[in-house]
């Protein structure tokens, strides 16, 4: 379990995060939302170690994270940042088999994982295709499959903890449900998945657990039937919205 | 990688056979032997110093050049980015002009101007690297920027020097920044080879590590990679590596951005085979134009670096209009 308590993080004396209590448990959908500047991927650098907050503790499977070195940490704990730029002609199986870099399982089975992670992001085609040459989706979808091959199965019984910034974005319908049911069967699997979203209802249709951040503080957090309320979202977007109930799925759907 | 190294074995003895005299192949096996004529000696004091020199810059070159191209990012970054050739042109120009710094190199057997050279990129580079790193790292992209403020900088120090400098120290200092390997002796192939051999055997260690830096840094660390100590590792080494090779031959232009280049064409991008397919290639590569400066003005000798800059230069334009079509398409 991903663990955070009291973190505050300010650069320059300009604060951006102010006394946020999180948890990241095993087996569950997280989702983080909020509007643009609220302090998202700042939360996420803190959570994954590349920066240190200036105030509160970290912790994955109860120690704390400076105590990780960082081939440990990255075997356990896979992050897609929201954009990646590479500019140099790899294939989509070079780029997904960087992800096993952390690990010493051998050929074999690392180009096994390739395959299957290629494949659970629809992208057994790209394999052999060079990165360069690729769409802003397959590339999107390449990075996801990276990361995915970087926890893809566990070490020693450590947890494991799939953090992704914004991974739909450049997405069609297609293949934003497919990243829906990647997080929820590593979920399954007993990974911690963090994600943070900007579509309310696919937020709403992936966690079990809804973080709103406003502004560098935490302005509500529980289900996403407890969170999704008009005015939660009227406090936190300004936005005036009606909620209904997405038929399909019976969670929460945010009609603006 | 096979097919590099016959290559390499070819070049080299085109290298040792052809020039000013041309030799017969059997000269060959009179190599460290008592009863040597003429050409036996030409070979072992001439011929075979030089073609050793020009292999080992060759491959310190390229393989930095593939190291640069990986740290920065950028496919078309070169090992003097990080100020190295400009620091040594100031250092090498500095000892021509001012003289008298025998004492410096008689402990090595290379002669002043070799060390100065030496000193002078390094202490550029130090100062580039120390202007790229604050608290937070080393900043790649500023590093280039200071690269390109030191370079001129540099550049602007080495006229000063060539505006002030008479006849026979210009001619001198023009001829250094040219890049040249008619200098080549044993002591000299030692010194590089002792720097050279082991970087290239170190260099492609690194290749993991430098194809998850071409991620970006963030994802790198993500991966587990030391990106911080990665950076300083491999400034140090290439800055190393380019210091001693620019030492010994000048300024040889092009063969560190376009070797990389023409492996990953060939092999792909992942550094562990980049590397030291660039080592090869680049020896080979070198070798083939140093001979070319021997022959082609026969009995008279054009710098080396002028003949891989003729043949760099276009040779980097049809690989920036090929990059323009593929970014099109």
């Amino acid at each position: 379990m991903l663990e955070a308590q009291g973190l505050s993080f300010s650069i320059a004396g300009f604060s951006l995060l102010r006394e946020i209590d999180l948890r990241v448990e095993p087996g569950k959908v997280t989702a983080i939302i909020g509007p643009n500047g609220a302090g998202k991927t700042s939360l996420l650098r803190l959570l994954t170690g590349e920066q240190r907050p200036t105030a509160g503790n970290i912790a994955l499977s109860g120690q704390p994270l400076g105590d990780w070195s960082p081939t440990q940490l990255a075997s356990v704990m896979a992050v897609l940042p929201q954009s990646s730029r590479l500019d140099f002609p790899f294939t989509a199986r070079e780029v997904v088999m960087m992800g096993r870099i952390p690990h010493a399982t051998g050929l074999v089975r690392d180009t096994a994982i390739v395959d299957a992670a290629l494949a659970a992001v629809d992208g057994s085609y790209l394999d052999k295709r060079f990165y360069t040459h690729m769409s802003g989706g397959e590339k999107q979808r390449v990075q996801l499959a990276r990361v995915l091959a970087q926890i893809w199965e566990p070490v020693a019984d450590h947890a494991r903890v799939l953090i992704l910034d914004e991974p739909t974005s450049s997405f069609d319908l297609a293949h934003q449900q497919l990243t829906i049911a990647n997080m929820r069967s590593f979920a399954a699997q007993g990974v911690g998945v963090l994600v943070v979203i900007h579509d309310l209802n696919m937020a709403a249709r992936c966690a079990d657990q809804l973080l709103v951040l406003s502004c560098g503080r935490i302005a509500a957090c529980g289900s996403p039937q407890q969170v999704l309320t008009a005015t939660t979202i009227k406090q936190v977007f300004n936005v005036d919205v009606s909620i209904g109930i997405n038929p399909l799925t019976g969670t929460p759907l945010v009609i603006a | 990688m096979v097919v590099a190294l016959v290559l390499l074995v070819l070049a080299v003895l085109l290298g040792l056979l052809v020039g000013p005299v041309q030799i017969a192949p059997v000269k060959l096996l009179t190599l460290w032997s008592a009863d040597q004529d003429m050409d036996g000696r030409v070979l072992e004091l001439i011929r075979l110093p030089r073609v050793l020199l020009a292999a080992l810059v060759g491959a310190c070159l390229a393989s930095c050049g593939a190291v640069m191209q990986g740290l920065f990012r950028n496919p078309l970054a070169d090992p003097s980015l990080i100020g190295v050739s400009s620091g040594a042109s100031v250092g090498a120009s500095c000892v021509i002009f001012f003289g008298g710094f025998g004492f410096l190199g008689s402990g090595l057997g290379l002669p002043a101007i070799a060390i100065g050279a030496f000193l002078g990129g390094m202490a550029a580079t130090a100062v580039v690297y120390r202007l790229a790193t604050s608290v937070t790292g080393t900043s790649v992209s500023t590093m280039l920027l200071a690269g390109i403020a030191i370079t001129a900088l540099a550049g602007a120090v080495t006229s000063l020097f060539s505006f002030f400098a008479d006849n026979e120290m210009l001619r001198r200092i023009s001829l250094w920044q040219m890049g040249n390997l008619d200098s080549a002796n044993w002591h000299r192939v030692m010194v590089i080879a002792a720097v050279v051999i082991p970087l290239v055997l170190v260099l492609p260690r690194e290749g993991r590590a430098l194809n998850a830096m071409l991620l970006g840094e963030s994802e790198a660390r993500h991966l587990g990679i030391g990106v911080e100590q990665l950076k300083r590792r491999l400034i140090v080494l290439t800055a190393l590596g380019v210091g001693v090779a620019v030492a010994v031959s000048g300024v040889v232009a092009f063969v560190g951005l376009i070797v990389p280049h023409l492996v990953r064409l060939l092999i792909g991008p992942d550094h562990r085979y980049l590397i030291p397919g660039s080592a090869l290639l680049g020896a080979v590569l070198l070798l083939l134009a140093d001979t070319g400066a021997r022959t082609l003005m026969s009995p008279a000798e054009l710098p080396t670096g002028v003949i891989t800059a003729l043949l760099g230069a276009p040779f980097f334009v049809a690989l920036l209009l090929r990059q323009r079509r593929d970014l099109v398409s």
